[in-house]
């Protein structure tokens, strides 16, 4: 069995590693807060254990066996984020340093039985994917917020951070996976404008940057739900994709302001009767039929 | 008109799209020198009115209310078509300020043809009351023209955009001056193409550019006028391309949400506020599933009330002071030849001066709704109706018409209009005269009491639910059977609720009253004048005239209600007013020195009663709303089929109705 410590730097290689780029002695002092020297004696102890490849000023591998060890680690850490979240029901954004301390603890066997009742759960709850058994993970396509431009629609796939307060600013924000945004502006600091559905939000750049995302368009890949605007229930936003009724409909529908990208509050949707909307600052009322032909992204919970 | 050497007529267009205060800008603006018409071959509204300012005279012309210039719906063809062809010297775009971004959609579609374009926001104080500021100047400058701020109902502002046109009007116009939308290489590659295979003589009168962003926005009237115009050889390659580029609809109307994005973040900021707005708070209510209904028919309680507790007693005193009066004055003290003294007195006071004191029961009700609509509840009336109208194939637009239609049913069948599919707006005509108008009421209540007396009041009610029920039955049959089609959807804006301007809802009732007025002074006298010639042809005797023989022609069928051939031709005569009844039954029973009400009991039994009431509530639509039914539908078609439609049933169901109450 491996020291809790070398379990974390093995972690916190494989993190660096899995960003794309390779971990380097001073990205490893300030993750895991410790001195350089500290660093470098640690590389050589795993070195001559074979998990790490490391020559002086030159960056770190993991090694076929250190890699291994490393998705075991983060596989525990972050099935127990997930029980953390869906079993304890503790808030996303305050699980990583429980769970820092109960990814050392576990067996193999609580591990898997751990993967099971969570029924086998292949992201945490910051959006990162969970690496299986067998140590297969899918790999990462989301790219920060800041890599967009503005007007594009987005969802956020992850969020990239540990460090409990920047969680905290993010949650507050209302800001998680499979939230779709839309970015509004870029402003010249580097922060964001985005229009959240319900709201328009100021995101600074450190904070923009910790959010990995995907563009909506490749919308395969993205979990959002689409649901028909008839089923979005009162009180959501949705974001419209498409409209799939008669072509005679659509240039009054576009007109009113349903265009895709546009957000759409439901305001009122009992069953039976027609829906209410808000689209654009208009009061709208839309026959159910109509509404059952747009299709809208949105969170369903 | 007349002109001075140094004064000029421009041509003032107002554009903006439903529910901005359009309507109220041009009547304050305008006031009674407006001309209200159709436009040319359409049963569109056109307003036009005079305004006389420096040098200027201008005539005003209010467009309909469009949100966009594709012609989605007869208004939007008429206004862009009148934009293009006619080319107004300035274009007035009203926005509503508390709904900027969807209202300058409207203006991103004005800016592509390139008029002389002048802004007016209205309704910056509701704006200003949800947190919503607009920097005019800012807003001005990214368009580069005139942006006035207004407040149409307190009539502010009103003269600095007369002062605004009258500054445009003296200045040269110059085209490239409007900051046009750009749509992106990719979308302008595409408009450029189709652009390409078009040319002025296909396109002529619209702009060649523009004619092929229509074309691939999917304008259906535009791309049947291309298409049978462009040449056999580019006809395919033009329609391969359309075919091709079917989602450029929706990228163009994206793109100019976009721009309208662009313009929002110039010119607007917004306050959250944290006040729920009166509007949220009343629509919790009054769109509520249930709740909405119930307000929906207090609110109809209220103006039946209104209207019977102070329009029927006015009617009654105009029918006693005036029609009575004046017969009684006319057949006494006037020294004129006999059939003239019949002309005066049966066939003008009697017939339409019966139907003109009918004017207070409609000034109620024009009055009542004019209010109801310019609050802006209207459109909740159709939101809460909507699912039950869906029974019928309408939507719930129809609503609206049909509650006019207790009052008189010749404004229902005008008020129609608002429906936009044409087909739910021919179903709706169908079935209005089967609301049973305040002129049936009068004869209804009338009989009624003479035969049910304490019963009175709920044999009424029994007859008016009765004829509602048959108007769904009629509604679900017509729409199964004979006006087939596909329902179009609900799509209806829900405007704010604001304060009523008094000032137009008097308007308003006026304009509806004098049309009313027009109606019976034309048509009505006209039928009026034939039926007395009727009745007193050949022999000067009623009980010999030709009308007495068609009654006795159809005694046969009136027996099969327990009617004679008087209660038949009482009947036919409601075909020139419902309200006929009454005055020819006195026309033919009169003279005996009993009362009518006597009289009536002599005539028929309590089931005849009750046939002939039956028989009234659904006996064909009265000459005026046949009239109203062949206007509004361009054909005789239609009124053929419910005056036919509207005798079998009202037959059958009397027949039926008194062999089963004989039995009793």
């Amino acid at each position: 069995m491996d020291s809790e410590r070398t379990q974390e730097y093995l972690e916190a290689i494989f993190k660096e590693q899995s960003k794309g780029s390779p971990a380097s002695t001073s990205l490893l002092a300030k993750n895991l807060g410790v001195s350089a020297p500290a660093i470098s004696d640690m590389l050589k102890h795993l070195e001559l254990r074979g998990l790490v490849e490391h020559k002086p000023n030159e960056a770190i591998y993991l090694t076929d066996v250190g890699l291994s060890k490393a998705l075991e680690i983060v596989r525990r850490h972050r099935l127990w984020e997930r029980f953390l979240t869906d079993v304890l029901g503790m808030s996303w954004d305050t699980v990583h340093d429980e769970a820092c301390k109960l990814e050392h603890i576990a067996s193999a066997e609580v591990t898997d039985r751990l993967a099971h009742i969570l029924g086998d759960a292949d992201t945490c709850p910051h959006g990162q994917p969970i690496p299986d058994k067998d140590g297969n993970i899918k790999p990462e396509k989301a790219i920060p917020l800041t890599d967009f431009m503005a007007s594009q629609q987005v969802c956020i796939m992850a969020v990239d951070v540990e460090d409990a307060k920047i969680l905290g600013e993010i949650k507050k924000l209302g800001l998680r996976p499979k939230v779709v945004v839309k970015i509004l502006n870029k402003k010249p600091d580097g922060s964001l404008e985005l229009d959240a559905g319900k709201k328009k939000l100021r995101l600074s750049r450190t904070l923009a940057a910790v959010l990995l995302a995907e563009p909506v368009t490749s919308h395969l890949q993205c979990e959002v739900q689409q649901i028909p605007l008839s089923k979005l229930r009162a009180g959501h936003s949705g974001v419209l994709q498409s409209y799939a009724g008669e072509r005679e409909q659509l240039g009054r529908c576009l007109s009113l302001g349903f265009t895709p990208g546009s957000v759409v509050e439901m305001l009122e949707n009992y069953n039976g009767c027609p829906v209410l909307v808000k689209v654009h600052d208009t009061k709208i009322a839309l026959g159910r039929e109509l509404a059952e032909k747009m299709t809208v992204s949105g969170e369903t919970e | 008109m007349k002109q001075n050497t140094q004064e000029k007529t421009v041509t003032v267009a107002l554009a903006g799209s439903p529910n901005v205060g359009k309507s109220t800008v041009f009547n304050l603006l305008t006031g009674l020198s407006q001309h209200v018409g159709n436009w040319p071959g359409k049963t569109v509204e056109q307003k036009t009115g005079v305004v006389r300012r420096g040098n200027f005279t201008m005539n005003f012309v209010d467009l309909p209310g469009t949100y966009s210039l594709t012609a989605n719906s007869a208004e939007e063809q008429i206004a862009r078509d009148y934009l293009v062809k006619e080319n107004p010297d300035v274009v007035v775009a009203i926005l509503n300020a508390a709904s900027l971004e969807r209202n300058l959609y409207l203006v991103a579609e004005l800016i592509e043809l390139s008029p002389r374009l002048i802004i007016a926001l209205n309704m910056i104080d509701v704006a200003q009351q949800q947190g919503i500021e607009i920097d005019t100047k800012a807003l001005s400058a990214s368009l580069n023209t005139p942006v006035i701020p207004i407040i149409a109902s307190k009539n502010r502002g009103l003269d600095e955009l007369l002062a605004t046109i009258e500054r445009e009007c003296a200045q040269p116009v110059c085209p490239g001056k409007l900051h046009h939308i750009e749509y992106g290489t990719e979308t302008k590659t595409i408009i450029d193409h189709v652009d390409g295979l078009l040319d002025d003589s296909i396109t002529n009168p619209y702009p060649r550019h523009w004619t092929a962003m229509k074309l691939l926005e999917g304008d259906t009237q535009i791309n049947k006028l291309v298409m049978g115009r462009v040449p056999s050889e580019r006809f395919a390659t033009l329609d391969s391309c359309l075919k091709a580029n079917e989602s450029a609809a929706v990228t163009i109307a994206t793109l100019r949400y976009e721009w309208v994005r662009k313009m929002m973040g110039v010119a607007q900021t917004k306050r959250q506020l944290s006040r729920v707005s009166l509007t949220e708070n009343l629509d919790r209510i009054a769109t509520h599933p249930l709740w909405g209904l119930f307000t929906l028919l207090a609110i109809l309680f209220i103006i039946f009330a209104l209207v019977y507790s102070m329009g029927i007693p006015a009617q009654k005193f105009l029918d006693s002071q005036l029609v009575q009066r004046g017969r009684e004055f006319v057949n006494n003290s006037l020294d004129v030849p006999f059939w003239f003294r019949s002309l005066l007195a049966n066939g003008i006071l009697s017939g339409m001066g019966t139907v003109l004191t009918f004017i207070p029961i409609l000034v109620f009700f024009f009055a009542a709704w004019a209010f109801v609509e310019d609050v802006g509840y209207m459109a909740r009336v159709a939101f809460v109706t909507d699912r039950f109208m869906h029974m019928l194939g309408l939507h719930g637009k129809s609503v609206m018409p049909l509650c006019l239609g207790f009052g008189c049913n010749v404004p229902a069948v005008l008020g129609t209009r608002i429906i936009d599919s044409p087909r739910s707006r021919l179903l709706t005509i169908i079935i209005t005269p089967l609301v049973p108008c305040s002129g049936r009421m009068a004869v209804i209540t009338f009989i009624a009491a003479s035969f049910f007396g304490n019963q009175a009041i709920f044999v009424s009610l029994g007859l008016v639910i009765f004829s509602l029920i048959m108007l769904i039955v009629t509604g679900f049959f017509m729409n199964q059977f004979v006006i087939k089609g596909e329902n179009t959807a609900l799509l209806m804006e829900l405007p704010l609720y604001h304060i009523p301007n008094p000032k137009i809802v008097g308007l308003v009732t006026w304009q509806n009253t004098m049309a009313f007025i027009k109606r019976a002074g034309t048509i009505i006298l006209i039928v009026s004048l034939i039926v007395w010639a009727l009745s007193i042809a050949p022999y000067g005797d009623i009980n010999t005239s030709f009308l007495s023989q068609i009654g006795k022609f159809l005694e046969p069928v009136g027996r099969l209600m327990g009617l004679n051939w008087q209660m038949m031709i009482a009947l036919l005569s409601s075909f020139i007013a419902k309200e006929n009844t009454i005055a020819s039954l006195g026309t033919l029973v009169s003279g005996q020195g009993v009362g009518l009400t006597q009289q009536l009991k002599l005539l028929l039994t309590p089931a005849g009663a009750l046939a002939f009431l039956v028989l009234q509530v659904l006996f064909i639509p009265c000459i005026a709303t046949v009239t109203a039914i062949y206007h509004e539908t361009m054909s005789w078609r239609w009124p053929a089929l419910t005056v036919a439609y509207q005798l079998v049933l009202s037959f059958s169901i009397a027949i039926l109705i008194f062999q089963v109450a004989r039995l009793f």
